[in-house]
């Protein structure tokens, strides 16, 4: 039974990609929260030079080697940007776009000089193929699970651990940092945690969908789920929820339209984040109140 | 590796280093506004968002008609900054998380057109592609005159709207009182950078496009506090950048111009935060140590203008040991530069051999002037 | 813009190329044949067009990477991913042409029979190395007729061994498909032996023509991009091909339907800026065919077009075309 379920190609693509929608929710919710949702987009640029230097150091593409180098690069990402901001000089969206693409742009180079032997393309790097995770596997149990599963699994149970361990310090530092602060209980050190998790859950889901459409299972799934609840404990399931949905739809989408999987999947998360923003506001028309103007919080 | 100088003799090398200082220029000039309203990071998101308008352009155009394709560009990059604001005026989301939103998703709907564009056949991916990550060196006469047309109309548009520009960056509240069209000058703002993005992304593609246009801004805002100071010279910095690292990238082979271009701007950035002056770390470090000399130096005046006063001799020769039991540990080199400033004089006081000073008149001036005014050590 | 829209999947049929000796062959292997015809994928045209030629009704043969795009840049679509995964026989190439589908492919090969033509049916001393990194090969080995020549029993073998019954009518196919090669091979040849010795430069937008250059006497000079498009092209690299137009005063250069023109435009540019004469040849099919339904659709149609652009372009004369591929001309109706 199980087997026959790691036999069916559909059913490996769109479990990977809710793998990849359910580990990316995650620390997704806490960083649209706390307003750092764009240091996704930093992070994810800096992902292709951590490629590079780890391939460059260790020849290798895949595997831990390559999540540890995911990891360092996130926090060298994040530390680059705040020693920036901390200088006072340059304002944190300035910074965020400055290091990305100083990173980014080093990362091309590097690729441009040593493609012919990493066989990787920039493109590649840049979009991904969920279409092929499943021809890679490797025996767990006896069932040949495709890598990119195996992977994802890892994190996604990484991440849960790490949200339920600490829940009440990421709620409190999420939505009282100054009191967090008081009570000792380092948000630096969880906001470093959960932007190198974050890193981590992008490389792991790399092969599958690509830095950029990333971004989207990270973000907006749980600004969705935000939107129809106000309830901590239910925002991550409901946006894990709202991933599965959109892998679903994607991917049967995908196959009629005959185009590129991953994309469609994260399109399907934009598309069901305009009904429910579009659900909003019909409803607040028919209770005849005026839409409450948009909180445009300035960076933190 | 062939001499710069030859380098300069070649249309090709010409026609891209013309092509990326039109665009560095173009995107300092409106790249400081972006910076300075905090759309660093709406920047990035208009220039992803081009993606799926170069692909529609594809699909429109057929061909490979730059002109279509960028106008098609242009339109989502705009419908991508309108969603952003329909967004933040429809939900309590924070600005990073309608950024985010809109960025992946419209990148989205490109990847999607890319693969429905490939799965046509039929070569156009091979040109398409080119726009991911720029292709200055294909650069043609045809399209100098776009870019200079481009950087015409935001020229104008700066000249002619420049103080009804300035006051609505800076106080929109006041400008809106004066009955300024705030919303329209923000609307033209907003047009303006996205076309700058369209037009640069041929160049250095939709990733590094967010780099190219607030580098130079945040440079210049490190030398220059004045607007209209600040906007020329990020527009200087971008022209210069725009062709310094196109003439780089012809220097060898396999070398990418829109990657060596923002590498470039980087590091015009980092000399100019360190090295600017007031502003710079490196400014900033050396008047702090300058400040601490000055601190150290009233306190050593102080204390051996009252050693002056307790012994009733104004020449009274202060020794080292006790000034340094007096002060804690003075900092190094601080009775140097009090003799180099004239305010002590070192004397010899027989028989001891360990160093002593007296104070000038002029030493015993400030001293007093410190002693009257209060502001002395703790 | 092309006016049918062509599918990833083709599913064309060609028996009609055939002599008619073969045809007689083809038809009684078609009735003995009780297995469903063989699901072969191919990556690129130039492998799909010679397992079809051969195959006839004993296999489906369908192609990976649609016409007119850039094997180097190639990603999937479903139903690429189904091709994939419902294929019984895989043909590629080389991991050098086909690089975003190497991993893929190896990956494959536990469930699916996969078959790398260029190194089963090539002696390594026969394949040309990547000139700009020792030890990579040089895939395009389509533009020498002779080396491609040798995958026609390759193939022929490893679709036999999976269809037995098929074989015999299909080595007949393969037997006359090759007399059809060695013509052309010949052919080609001899139209490029009348162009004017100082003429006979081949510049082009990426280096696909080493192959070309080895079988048929004309110096390819290295084009703007190296083997693989993998690397942006750069101002540099432009500079440097230019430079050697003017040294070797070439009077025309030649675009890829694959590659984006603009940067041989470029090219042009700077060499007339110069004061140089410089024409574009015409457009040359190097990494993948010409559009199904049409005669550079076809491996020999597409050899045929680039040696017309060719020799044309560099002041040769068209040798009158072979006998033994007038019937392949017939069903195309072209004249000559």
């Amino acid at each position: 039974m199980l087997a026959a379920l790691f036999d069916s190609i559909p059913a490996m693509i769109v479990l990977t990609g809710v793998l990849v929608g359910a580990a990316a929710a995650l620390p997704g919710v806490f960083l649209v929260l706390r307003g750092n949702a764009m240091l996704t987009d930093a992070i994810s640029h800096s992902i292709v030079f951590g490629v590079i230097m780890v391939w460059l150091l260790t020849r290798e593409l895949s595997g831990p080697v390559q999540l540890i180098g995911a990891g360092l690069t996130g926090v060298l990402t994040v530390a680059l940007t705040e020693a920036l901001t901390r200088t006072g000089l340059v304002k944190t969206d300035a910074a965020i776009g400055l290091v990305f693409s100083m990173l980014f742009a080093t990362g091309i180079l590097l690729i441009g000089i040593f493609a012919r032997q990493v066989h990787l393309h920039a493109d590649t790097i840049l979009l991904g193929e969920i279409g092929f995770v499943w021809m890679r596997t490797t025996p767990v149990l006896g069932v040949a699970v495709p890598v990119s599963m195996v992977m994802l699994g890892v994190v996604l149970v990484l991440n849960l651990v790490f949200v339920v361990l600490f829940w009440k310090e990421l709620k409190l530092a999420t939505f009282d940092p100054a009191l967090a602060a008081a009570l000792g209980l380092a948000p630096a050190a969880l906001h470093y945690t959960l932007l190198t998790l974050t890193s981590v859950t992008a490389v792991a889901a790399f092969d599958a969908v690509g830095p950029v459409l990333f971004i989207a299972f990270v973000i907006v799934p749980p600004a969705t789920a935000l939107l129809m609840t106000r309830r901590l404990a239910l925002i991550v399931p409901l946006a894990a929820a709202l991933s599965t949905i959109a892998c679903v739809s994607g991917y049967f989408l995908a196959v009629h339209w005959n185009v590129a999987i991953g994309g469609m999947m994260a399109t399907m998360t934009g598309v069901l984040f305009v009904m429910v923003l579009s659900m909003r506001a019909l409803k607040r028309q028919l209770q005849h109140r005026r839409p409450v103007p948009g909180n445009p919080a300035p960076w933190p | 590796m062939p001499m710069l100088v030859d380098l300069l003799g070649s249309q090709i090398v010409r026609t891209v280093m013309l092509g990326a200082a039109l665009v560095g220029a173009v995107s300092g000039m409106v790249g400081v506004f972006a910076v300075l309203r905090r759309q660093s990071l709406l920047s990035d998101t208009i220039s992803h968002a081009a993606l799926p308008g170069v692909c529609l352009g594809f699909l429109l155009a057929g061909e490979r008609d730059l002109t279509t394709i960028m106008l098609v560009a242009l339109l989502t990059a705009m419908a991508a900054a309108l969603s952003v604001l329909a967004i933040g005026r429809l939900t309590p989301l924070k600005t990073d998380a309608q950024l985010g939103i809109v960025l992946s998703v419209y990148f989205a709907v490109g990847v999607v057109l890319l693969s429905h564009i490939q799965a046509q056949g039929g070569g156009a991916r091979a040109g398409i592609t080119t726009f991911l990550f720029g292709q200055a060196a294909a650069l043609s006469a045809q399209d100098l005159w776009v870019l200079g047309g481009v950087f015409a109309v935001a020229t104008l548009f700066f000249v002619v709207l420049w103080k009804e520009i300035k006051l609505a960056t800076f106080d929109p509240i006041a400008a809106a009182a004066l009955g300024l069209p705030v919303r329209a000058l923000e609307l033209g703002l907003t047009v303006l950078l996205a076309l700058t993005i369209v037009a640069g992304i041929q160049l250095v593609g939709v990733v590094l496009m967010v780099a190219v246009l607030i580098a130079p801004a945040v440079a210049a805002r490190q030398w220059i506090g004045n607007l209209g100071a600040m906007t020329i010279l990020a527009m200087g910095i971008g022209g210069l950048v725009g062709a310094g690292g196109a003439l780089l990238s012809a220097t060898g082979r396999g070398l990418a111009t829109g990657p060596i271009v923002v590498l470039l701007a980087s590091a015009v950035v980092l000399v100019s935060i360190l090295a600017a002056p007031r502003r710079g770390v490196v400014w900033q470090a050396l008047s702090a140590q300058l400040q601490r000399w000055r601190i150290s130096g009233d306190r050593v005046l102080l204390a051996m203008d009252r050693l002056a006063a307790a012994h009733h001799d104004p020449d009274y020769p202060s020794e080292k040991g006790m000034l340094d039991t007096m002060l804690g540990r003075p900092l190094p080199g601080v009775m140097r530069r009090l003799e180099g400033q004239g305010l002590v004089r070192p004397v010899v006081h027989d028989p001891e051999s360990s160093p002593h000073w007296v104070l000038t008149p002029a030493g015993r001036r400030r001293a007093e002037a410190l002693r009257r005014t209060g502001h002395g050590p703790d | 813009m092309r006016k049918e829209r062509t599918q990833t999947l083709l599913k064309t049929r060609r028996t009609a190329l055939l002599s008619a000796a073969t045809l007689a062959i083809c038809l009684s292997g078609g009735a003995l044949a009780a297995d469903p015809p063989l699901r072969v994928l191919a990556t690129v045209g130039m492998i799909a067009d010679v397992a079809e030629t051969v195959a006839g009704d004993c296999a489906e043969v369908t192609t990976l990477i649609a016409p007119g795009v850039d094997p180097h840049y190639y990603s999937a679509t479903p139903s690429d991913v189904r091709a994939l995964s419902q294929a019984e026989l895989i043909l590629y190439v080389d991991f050098a042409l086909e690089e975003q589908l190497a991993e893929v492919l190896r990956a494959l090969s536990g469930r699916t029979r996969t078959l790398g033509v260029l190194e089963a049916a090539l002696a390594a001393d026969r394949l040309l190395d990547d000139p700009e990194a020792p030890g990579a090969t040089d895939p395009h080995a389509w533009m020498d007729v002779s080396r491609w020549a040798e995958i026609v029993p390759v193939i022929t073998a490893a679709m036999s061994e999976q269809r037995p019954d098929c074989a015999p009518a299909m080595e007949a196919r393969a037997a006359a498909y090759r007399a059809q090669l060695d013509a052309l091979h010949d052919w080609v040849g001899e139209a490029i032996a009348s162009i004017p010795e100082g003429n006979r430069i081949l510049v082009t937008a990426h280096d696909a023509f080493y192959y070309f250059s080895d079988a048929y006497g004309i110096q390819a000079s290295e084009a703007i991009q190296g083997i693989s498009t993998a690397a942006e092209a750069s101002i540099g690299d432009i500079l440097e091909v230019a430079e050697f137009v003017i040294e070797n005063n070439v009077p025309a250069v030649f675009v890829e339907t694959t590659v984006s023109p603009r940067t041989i435009r470029a090219l042009v540019t700077e060499v007339r800026a110069r004061g140089h004469r410089l024409e574009i040849g015409g457009e040359l099919f190097s990494d993948a065919m010409g559009d199904t339904g049409t005669p550079e659709g076809t491996y020999i149609g597409m050899v045929r077009a680039n040696t017309i652009t060719i020799t044309d372009a560099l002041g040769g004369t068209r040798p009158p075309w072979p006998a033994v591929l007038g019937d392949w001309a017939a069903v195309w109706s072209l004249a000559d």
